[in-house]
């Protein structure tokens, strides 16, 4: 059930509770809802009487509906990884207002700033044009370097520390793969053999971590915006958790995301990418993990994929992405399959 | 309906392509008549029309012929041209294949696992043997869903604009 309202609705509710939060009335002009993002919805608000702000200030509220393909939702997560991270090398946008309480917006949700740029489209046809060569390799360099710096950072004392629930480098994978196969048994419509043998094969073969790290969990082109070359932000946190940084590295390097080009991201050739993010990270990179995180990115990919075709057939949204993201399940699972079969 | 399910199809995504994006605005509009034409191709290498008008037309007909024969012959009539006879065989439904098809995945499901409860009581050919097999099965239903599917329009349905040759 869709409590969210229209967008006139919407912008009403906004001006209130910005209003409440800031102790200052405040104009929301006309909201536009962004064509990205497949799971939370993600608006451009202007906003004008924010104190500090002069003129209208352009904010970003992302909403988790209850509809949406992992609801229920929480903020929490995306807040304490964005809080954790203000001061790194990572660049983000700065969190603002969020919470989880539906009486507020229609469904939990979070306020951040509008970050500069643009977003690279990491789906594009074999047949066009690479990314011009001397950009492509500055936003690869920077690519890796904020991988890097997102996997260096020491979360103990941070407030994602509270998303820890007893992980270490020894059940990292074993505790990811538990957490999609759950995913897996609450979204399939009918049984998929070959993701339960996928299943099978990831929990006898988990790699030790060489750290627990904070993964962003959806890292690749399209989920950071550039400027002028220059990396300005990185965006979308829904699946941030703590866990082995491979795990970036197996996801990012899917070749969903290659654009038809042998490049990790569109960006980087592989070679070059594990090297400098060793010489990043300071450790080795264990090309057997990146092969088994890659293996199981692409069984979560799958799962996202059954979660879309359940949704739009319970009638939960009409949102006529979903059940063409769903018909990409079988290819999917037998990348799944390849890759696996390549590790073994 | 005249015109083939295919052609149907191709001109949908053309009047959406030609007509209603070149003047259509709103990027999430935008997205939302991608992922309408992303899944009219998918319909156009996996459906047809429904066989169910085509059964009860050919129904009458069988009824209308078998009345015809009769009525010829009690009157006599020997020279009348032959008639299609007999009952219309009944094509397993969609939903039935779906079943069937899903039953199977159950049975690979529950062999998997029982392999790896037996693994230590079976010897390691029969298991690697049987889990080849299995795998090889599984690994032809994808490919011919995979052969069954349009070009995935991520791009177009996340930007609301066309990035390359339409299918």
């Amino acid at each position: 059930m869709n409590t969210i309202g229209d967008e006139s609705t919407l912008a009403g509710r906004i001006a209130d509770y910005l209003a409440q939060q800031v102790g200052a009335a405040v104009r929301v002009g006309a909201i536009r809802r962004f064509p990205v993002g497949f799971s939370w919805l993600t608006f451009s608000v202007p906003v004008t009487g924010l104190p500090g702000a002069e003129g209208t200030q352009e904010l970003i509220l992302r909403l988790g509906p209850d509809y949406g393909l992992f609801a229920p939702y929480s903020a929490g997560p995306q807040v304490q990884a964005m809080r954790s991270l203000e001061g790194s090398a990572v660049p983000l946008p700065r969190a603002y207002w969020s919470s989880d309480d539906p009486a507020i917006l229609g469904a939990p949700f979070l306020f951040c700033e509008k970050a500069p740029g643009e977003a690279v489209v990491p789906w594009v046809s074999a047949n066009q044009a690479g990314l011009e060569e001397g950009y492509r390799r500055r936003l690869a360099e920077q690519f890796v370097d904020v991988l890097a710096a997102l996997h260096r950072v020491p979360w103990q004392d941070k407030p994602i520390a509270t998303m820890a629930h007893g992980i270490t480098p020894a059940n990292a994978a074993r505790v990811n793969v538990e957490h999609w196969e759950t995913q897996i048994q609450r979204w399939a419509m009918r049984p998929h053999p070959l993701a339960e043998w996928g299943i099978r094969w990831l929990k006898a073969h988990c790699p030790t971590a060489p750290h627990v790290a904070i993964v962003h969990g959806d890292y690749r082109t399209g989920n950071f915006l550039e400027q002028d070359g220059r990396i300005t932000s990185i965006l979308d946190w829904e699946l941030v958790h703590l866990g082995d940084p491979h795990e970036d590295l197996g996801w990012a390097s899917l070749p969903m995301y290659m654009g038809g080009s042998k490049l990790i991201s569109r960006l980087a050739e592989p070679d070059w990418f594990y090297a400098r993010y060793s010489e990043k990270i300071g450790f080795e990179v264990s090309m057997a993990s990146v092969r088994y995180y890659q293996a199981l990115s692409l069984l979560k990919l799958a799962a996202t994929h059954m979660a879309a075709a359940r949704c739009f057939e319970e009638g939960r949204f009409n949102d006529l992405r979903m059940p063409a993201m769903g018909s990409q399940i079988a290819a999917c699972l037998r990348q799944m399959e390849k890759t696996i079969e390549a590790a073994s | 309906m005249n015109n083939s399910f295919a052609r149907l199809i191709d001109g949908m995504c053309a009047t959406l392509r030609g007509e209603v994006l070149s003047r259509l605005d709103d990027e999430f509009a935008r997205g939302q008549v991608f992922g309408v034409i992303n899944l009219l191709n998918t319909f156009k290498v996996r459906a047809d029309w429904s066989t169910n008008f085509l059964l009860a037309q050919v129904d009458a007909q069988r009824q209308a012929f078998a009345a015809i024969d009769a009525l010829l012959q009690q009157r006599g009539t020997t020279a009348a041209p032959a008639l299609p006879a007999g009952e219309v065989p009944r094509p397993v439904t969609p939903a039935e294949l779906a079943a069937l098809r899903d039953d199977g995945n159950r049975a690979f499901g529950d062999l998997l696992a029982w392999l790896e409860a037996q693994r230590e009581t079976l010897a390691p050919a029969l298991v690697a043997d049987v889990e080849q097999l299995a795998r090889a099965c599984m690994r032809t239903e994808l490919d011919l869903e995979l052969k069954y599917a349009s070009r995935p329009m991520f791009a177009e349905m996340s930007s609301g604009t066309e990035t390359q040759a339409k299918p």
